[in-house]
């Protein structure tokens, strides 16, 4: 069974936990983590906690986190869908949009709206959340207690290759609005992408990249920075690279996407945004970070031996990490053939900190936590600046998804299943 | 906590036009300012734990909102939200304890609001917590050195050198010949002259602020970093003589820091040149910056310019320093990054003319500024300076 785990700033009640003795289904909990109740947890939750998802009941979640409408292809009926804003959460499930958290004068306030299509991606930020349907039309929410659901109008890219359509009456056709299939926002920056390649910072067209030349694969944001990720494997940033997000040697501003030199050459398979930070996964299983280390988000040591004085904080460039052993000495045994077990998977990142998953199933973390963005075991040091592994996850627990908010961490995983002969195999 | 402090901070009236649109803080705030009125009233005001935790919470908040985008664009308002926080933040710290450890640690925060946040609305807090927190601090364990007054040696000058000239001819001579000029023995009289050589002295005035300082040589490098650290710590570490002697401390430099605004009594050590007041025919004398810059010996600042006037006062210490001129700047290789874009790529105490031909274009003039001496650059001239000795020197922009 599917359970959707929390851990991280949780002031304004915008998640709601399953814990309560008024629960009518008893849910079966892992060892690992810690139930608490709603009045407990309306400050942060330190340990992995099971959340509520307060559109679906529990046995139905199926989460489309933050993927900025990637899997667009095969919807699947009961999808949730959830975004993290620092003071709010975003939850839409089919028609239904529910923002939760601080959104006028009181903790735990909620909103509910019902919007025209399917929802199909949503973007929560400090100001609006950005609300995309499957149709590829595009809608903003500012979080408050009167929300309406208001139309974006995007401008028209230029298209200076193709005529002006004229209908059989000789006037010229209004271009259709663009079909959006991805968005991302951060707190400077809200960024779509339509089915044609066209780039926009909402609303204006800021670049279109030839057309079709390839498909968006991924579309993240950073709190004032935007990466890419194409089919080919590329990876694009722009927006304000002052502390080395963009992965440019030069420090500053770029207004439209540049290809990121560092990595090309290299397919990438992974992008994730933080909140200054940028990390990428390769086709060789390889982990690079990129920007603001100020926490230790990049994986990179902080303070210089002697725990005086700092290490840079900046590193413009992306970093190949060395991670440490994850598995693989245990499994050695098991099989000779263990090439790539622990390799990178997936990245995800929060405003200060950085989620791995390995391919052997574990999570490693580093950065931010005092805020207990990285769960329980972490909750005594401030950040951790080494990738560490994460406890329960990919031992108990198998990952399906995840996500970040600001200052939070949300997982989904199912119970891991016992290799030790089940029922099934002993009647056979 | 003394009733004398806690009557210091805003009650939530105060605050109300400063959070309208801000959600988070007018909820945070409106609880902390509640549970204080609960304390003055009463003594008591209950649990105190969320809002111990929320208070923190906006603080570290706020820091990310100073933090994105460039600072100078950060609103006033954001700011201040962050000082405020800082000081309740503070408040909370020494309900639960004011031991010295407990104290230190506030004063650091102390100091991150003034550098990071606005607390021009609560100077009178400010203030009154600042002496609160310094008072029972740790004494000297160890004293530091008093660096020796230096005789002026003689040293070769390819710039004009004027002996403290009267204002008419500074104005004529340099100011509107735009000529950069090394002025002699016109800050003698300073009290600082005397009175910073004195380490100790530095340390009892200032030792407990915590002020923004660069590691490594020079700013440019890729090694190069920033951080804030107590003054106290700054000056044991860099001016007391290495103990273990193996040599490879690293750099620190205190450079282009406002510690005078920081530091009052360390700006009535000092007073502005009359030479700031000189301003162009149609232009009103504008506001001076007063920058400080203090480290040991070894300190560079790469050749870099600076958009306005220029007045660079020597306290203590000796610096060598080499100019060019703005018509130089396309010769100079300036970095393309949008930080660096002031500051050239070459080491102008060693030219690398293979690297850099157009090198052979530039003239380079050297000279060495002296303690009592002050150099005037006019805006936009190209300057490498490198501390010879341990120095401080005083900058005045207008």
């Amino acid at each position: 069974m599917r359970q959707l785990l929390f851990t991280g700033f949780n002031a304004f009640g915008q998640h709601e936990f399953v814990n309560s003795p008024h629960d009518e289904q008893p849910v079966p909990c892992v060892q690992a983590l810690v139930v608490c109740n709603w009045q407990q947890s309306r400050r942060a939750v330190r340990s992995l906690t099971q959340l509520k998802c307060i559109l679906s009941s529990p046995f139905i979640i199926e989460l489309n986190a933050h993927d900025g409408g990637n899997s667009n292809s095969n919807k699947k009926k009961n999808q949730c869908t959830i975004s993290i804003a620092w003071r709010y959460t975003a939850y839409a499930l089919d028609r239904k949009l529910r923002l939760r958290g601080l959104l006028e004068t009181e903790p735990g306030d909620c909103v509910e709206v019902e919007t025209p299509g399917e929802i199909k991606a949503l973007a929560a930020g400090d100001s609006h959340c950005l609300v995309l349907l499957y149709t590829g039309e595009l809608y903003k929410i500012q979080p408050k207690l009167e929300a309406t659901l208001q139309a974006i109008r995007l401008e028209s890219p230029p298209r200076p290759s193709t005529a002006t359509k004229r209908t059989i009456f000789g006037a010229a056709k209004a271009p259709a609005p663009p079909i959006i299939e991805h968005i991302a926002c951060g707190t400077n920056i809200n960024v779509a992408i339509s089915s044609e390649n066209a780039v926009y910072s909402i609303p204006s067209c800021l670049h279109q990249f030839p057309d079709r030349q390839w498909r968006v694969q991924q579309l993240e944001c950073g709190h004032e920075h935007a990466l890419l990720l194409n089919g080919n494997g590329d990876v694009y940033t722009w927006g304000n690279g002052l502390r080395g997000q963009l992965g440019q040697v030069a420090l500053g501003v770029e207004e439209t996407p540049q290809l990121i030199d560092a990595l090309a050459g290299i397919k990438i398979t992974g992008i994730a945004a933080g909140g200054w930070h940028s990390a990428a996964i390769s086709a060789f299983g390889d982990l690079y970070t990129w920007g603001l280390n100020c926490s230790g988000q990049l994986g990179m040591r902080v303070m210089k031996p002697g725990g005086l004085l700092k290490e840079p904080t900046v590193y413009p460039l992306p970093q190949l990490h060395d991670l440490p052993e994850c598995c693989r000495s245990s499994r050695e045994n098991e099989s000779g053939d263990d090439e790539g077990v622990c390799e990178p998977l997936r990245v995800f990142a929060g405003s200060r900190h950085t989620l791995l998953l390995r391919r052997c199933g574990r999570l490693w973390a580093s950065g931010w936590c005092i805020h207990g963005q990285l769960g329980k075991q972490l909750c005594e040091q401030n950040f951790l600046d080494a990738f560490q592994a994460l406890d329960g996850v990919g031992v108990d627990l198998d990952f399906v998804s995840g996500l970040c908010g600001p200052w939070a961490t949300l997982l989904m995983v199912t119970a891991k299943q016992k290799k030790s002969v089940s029922s099934a195999d002993a009647i056979s | 906590m003394e009733a004398s402090l806690l009557k210091l901070f805003p009650r939530f009236v105060d605050l109300k036009d400063l959070l309208q649109n801000e959600v988070e803080a007018r909820y945070i705030l409106k609880k902390a300012t509640d549970f204080l009125e609960r304390i003055k009233s009463k003594g008591t005001a209950g649990e105190d734990e969320e809002i111990r935790y929320l208070v923190c919470a906006l603080v570290d908040r706020n820091w990310e909102r100073i933090h994105t985008g460039h600072f100078s664009n950060v609103p006033l308002t954001i700011r201040k939200i962050y000082a405020i926080a800082c000081f309740f933040k503070i408040f909370f710290l020494l309900m639960e304890s004011s031991n010295p450890r407990q104290k230190e640690q506030c004063s650091g925060i102390l100091d991150e609001a003034q550098l990071l946040g606005c607390t021009d609305d609560w100077s009178d807090l400010k203030a009154a917590l600042m002496e609160y927190l310094d008072k029972g601090q740790e004494e000297p364990t160890q004293p530091l050195p008093i660096l020796p007054a230096v005789m002026r040696v003689s040293s070769p000058c390819d710039i004009p050198q004027l002996d403290a000239p009267g204002l008419n001819e500074f104005k004529t001579k340099c100011f509107q010949p735009q000529q950069p000029t090394l002025l002699l023995n016109t800050i003698k009289h300073w009290p600082a002259v005397d009175k910073w050589r004195d380490l100790n002295y530095l340390l009892n005035v200032a030792g407990n602020r915590t002020v923004p300082i660069e590691i490594g040589s020079n700013y440019a490098s890729d090694e190069w970093s920033q951080q804030l650290v107590k003054i106290r710590d700054f000056l044991r570490r860099q001016f007391v003589v290495d103990q273990c002697g193996d040599g490879r401390r690293e750099i620190e430099y205190l450079a282009q820091h406002e510690l005078f605004a920081q530091i009052p009594a360390l700006k009535a050590d000092i007073c502005v040149p009359d030479y700031c007041t000189v301003s162009g025919a149609e232009e009103t004398a504008a506001a001076v910056d007063i920058k400080a810059w203090l480290g040991p010996a070894g300190t560079i600042s790469p050749m870099h310019y600076d958009p306005k006037h220029n007045l660079l006062c020597q306290v203590f210490g000796s610096k060598k320093i080499i100019l060019a001129a703005p018509k130089d700047a396309d010769n100079l290789y300036p970095h393309e990054s949008e930080f660096l874009g002031n500051t050239s790529q070459i080491n102008a105490a060693e030219l690398d003319y293979k690297t850099y031909p157009l090198l052979e274009r530039v003239r380079f003039y050297k000279l060495l500024l002296q303690p009592g001496d002050c150099l005037y650059m006019p805006p936009k001239w190209w300057h490498y300076v490198r501390a010879e000795t341990p120095s401080f020197s005083v900058s005045f922009w207008w």
